[in-house]
């Protein structure tokens, strides 16, 4: 290994990438991408509102079917939940001396579109806090969460007055609490809204994200590119498949770190108090989540672990095909491992020591997004970290050493695609 | 004469399969050196070795007359038989990186470049990115990158499959004018024409191995005496009659290379190789038995009867 050989390449691989205009697009652009994701189906969620037109079938004889019919039609203010709100409409259906009967007659105006489901209020759905709901489809959870906790508000408040209790002083005395929530950590206590903590964890974990994916995956092109455009050998002729290999992470790498380093100084600069309150008035109330010098420093080293475990992974699999299309189903290996943190984020930011958390955050391919979150909502013990990331190394060290192997034979076979066997015989070879 | 490359029994495996087995070769320094064979003979990966893309299994390499030092490579230029150029970069951008890994420096190698391309009259196009450019200027500019660093060695694996006749004659200038400057040119190709014309040495390997090597004009000179040029009317079953007779060690139709010899259809010309101590009284009392023979006349042997003779000596 001859550092300048691999400092030629690296240079190549830095400037050619930072005089391509798609960088300074991409560096433009996927913010806005990743506000959108992140925003996205939370303020879609927000906005969107389900309506359901329901019969209600009151046989308790206690006159809950009307009072649910108008607790459901009322607007109650904060009882937004996350999916959104529902509006009901509500129609009240005299039980009928013959159940079995009105039963199938419901469902066939269900099915005839009437309305959209049934409920049916019993005595011994009030003592065992049961009551039936029948739809088509039983996927509406925020409708039926909805409803459900109507009539709970329903019920109780039935029986708080059944139990002798003036309805004044009832709804006086169950007024809904909110909370106010602070912030503990090294340098303070700070007053914050839960929202914006978890935004920012999120975001952080989600540009970790598609910044490894994206110079993973860049990895990959450009090592197929020079396969293809049969330039490698040309190279391999001067330059040692190690030093090449050594030079194109390492030139990709600063490129994906100069793009980070872009972002990290333009959001320092924007959320100053003088520029934001420039740009913006934030709504009443929210502020944003402060952002401790550690958790940028963070970051960046959970950055560099997670690049070189996953380019190593895509220049594998960039050596092994001739073409980004026959590489591409192997592309998937990779994203098998990077995505499961992302789909456990709201457990993981729930309880950020969790044993699930923690293990996670230990497991090497896991370790940069988990301890991403993990760090921008509190901070681990240092032992933790120490683990993680030493975990992380060793794995790395693995990696490269495969990968040179796979990358010193592959970049020099055309033709056919290598069976796993074949390119676990490399391994061996080399 | 000094040898500038030398291989000492050097074989390559891939798995069972013997690429090139216990080659010893010897390169003059000073000389254009033809490595002739057929496809899958191990000439890729032979020249791949001397590269140091692939590691013998066993035997050594030297070049400049000792063991491989750090730094040999950059006094050697390359042309392998798959090559390509970055087509994102620009024509300079290009040769400049090819100069940096070469151990040139930017600022000696730019008037260097500038010079090749207008040499090749590819000033203009200097920041043109190299997929703006036609294939033939692509094959300029790899030249160009081969030779940039003024290498002392050159090797070049089949230079001259898919080029285009000016960038061939191109090709040509520029190796004589290599072997005038006492650089040493080992190329492999498996057209005999090419290496005829301008090799000084060869050497042709079959299944891994040396078969023959050498001077080619004392090669050649040993071989003739033994060939001879037949023109007669000839059929397919005619052919196979004359490989049959025991003076005759190679019979090959050659009416296709020269059209000059063509112009009658019946008068086929066929290249005989005899076998030494053969006589041709003999053979031409027997050939006159079932052929018209209207011309037989003894000629400087073909590269190609050479070689199909020495592969079936070797076997």
């Amino acid at each position: 290994m001859r550092p300048e050989h691999a400092f030629i390449v690296g240079k190549r691989e830095y400037l050619t990438r930072l005089k391509s205009k798609g960088f300074w697009i991409a560096t433009a652009l996927l913010p806005v991408f990743m506000a959108a994701m992140i925003l996205g189906p939370a303020l879609a969620a927000s906005k969107t509102k389900s309506e359901q037109r329901l019969a209600i079938v009151d046989a308790t004889g206690a006159g809950l079917g009307q009072q649910l019919a108008a607790a459901l039609t009322e607007r109650v203010p904060g009882t937004r939940g996350e999916g959104g709100e529902v509006r009901f409409e509500a129609q009240l259906v005299p039980p009928g001396p013959d159940p079995a009967a009105l039963r199938s007659e419901l469902d066939r105006r269900v099915r005839a579109k009437e309305f959209g489901a049934w409920v049916w209020l019993t005595p011994e759905g009030l003592r065992d806090n049961r009551f039936e709901y029948h739809a088509e489809s039983l996927s509406n959870v925020v409708t039926q969460e909805a409803l459900r906790s109507r009539i709970s508000k329903v019920v109780s408040l039935w029986r708080l007055r059944a139990a002798g209790l003036d309805a004044a002083k009832i709804a006086e005395l169950t007024r809904t609490v909110e909370l106010s929530t602070v912030r503990i950590s090294a340098t303070g206590s700070r007053a914050e809204q839960g929202i914006g903590g978890f935004m920012l964890a999120f975001g952080l974990c989600f540009t970790l994200y598609m910044v490894i994916l994206i110079y993973g995956q860049q990895v990959m092109q450009g090592v197929i590119e020079e396969k293809s455009s049969r330039v490698i050998e040309v190279i391999a002729a001067a330059v040692r498949p190690t030093e090449l290999m050594a030079g194109k992470l390492v030139g990709i790498c600063l490129v994906a770190l100069t793009q980070l380093a872009i972002w990290v100084a333009a959001a320092l600069v924007l959320t100053t108090p003088a520029i934001l309150g420039a740009l913006l008035t934030l709504p009443p109330g929210l502020t944003l989540p402060a952002v401790p010098g550690a958790v940028i420093a963070h970051l960046f080293v959970l950055f560099l672990l997670g690049f070189f475990l996953y380019s190593t992974l895509y220049a594998m699999i960039g050596a092994s095909f001739n073409s980004v299309q026959e590489a591409q189903q192997f592309a998937g290996v990779a994203v098998v491992f990077i995505v499961p943190p992302l789909l456990l984020v709201m457990p993981i930011l729930n309880d950020p020591d969790s044993p699930l958390a923690v293990s996670m955050s230990l497991f090497p391919f896991f370790t940069p997004l988990v301890m991403m979150l993990r760090i921008a909502a509190k901070m681990p013990s240092a032992w933790q970290i120490v683990a993680a990331y030493s975990l992380c190394l060793l794995t790395i060290a693995g990696m490269i050493w495969l990968c040179a192997r796979v990358y010193r034979v592959g970049i020099l076979m055309y033709g056919k695609k290598p069976t796993l066997q074949e390119i676990w015989r490399w391994v061996r070879y080399s | 004469m000094t040898a500038s490359l030398e291989l000492r029994n050097v074989e390559k495996r891939y798995g069972d399969f013997v690429a090139v087995a216990g080659l010893s070769l010897a390169v003059p320094a000073g000389v254009i050196f033809g490595l002739l064979g057929p496809n899958g003979a191990g000439k890729t990966t032979t020249l791949r070795m001397i590269m140091d893309i692939l590691a013998p299994d066993s035997g050594e390499i030297l070049l400049f007359g000792r063991r491989r030092q750090a730094g040999d490579l950059q006094r050697m230029g390359y042309l392998p038989e798959e090559r390509g150029l970055y087509r994102k970069m620009t024509v300079i951008d290009q040769l400049l990186f090819l100069a940096e890994i070469h151990g040139l420096k930017r600022r000696q190698a730019l008037p260097v470049i500038e010079g090749w391309l207008a040499r090749v009259e590819l000033a203009d196009w200097g920041r043109k990115k190299v997929e703006e450019l036609s294939k033939g200027m692509q094959q300029k500019v790899q030249l160009i990158g081969t030779v940039l660093h003024e290498p002392d060695i050159l090797i070049l694996d089949e230079p001259f499959a898919g080029l285009d006749p000016i960038n061939q004659g191109l090709f040509k200038e520029l190796l004589l004018e290599y072997r005038k400057q006492g650089k040493t040119i080992l190329f492999s190709t498996h057209g005999m024409e090419q290496a005829e014309k301008l090799c000084d040495h060869i050497g042709l390997i079959s299944h891994g191995r040396l078969v023959l090597s050498g001077d080619l004009r004392e090669i050649k000179r040993q071989a003739s005496g033994n060939s001879y040029r037949l023109v007669a009317p000839t059929t397919a079953g005619d052919l196979e009659r004359m490989r049959a007779l025991p003076e005759v060690e190679v019979a090959m139709p050659s009416d296709v290379r020269d059209p000059l010899e063509a112009v009658d259809p019946l008068d086929a010309s066929v290249r005989l190789l005899l076998k030494p101590g053969a006589s041709t009284s003999e053979l031409l009392r027997q050939l006159l038995q079932f052929l018209e023979v209207r011309e037989f006349r003894s000629e400087e042997p073909d590269l190609e009867d050479i070689f199909i003779k020495a592969v079936r000596d070797a076997a």
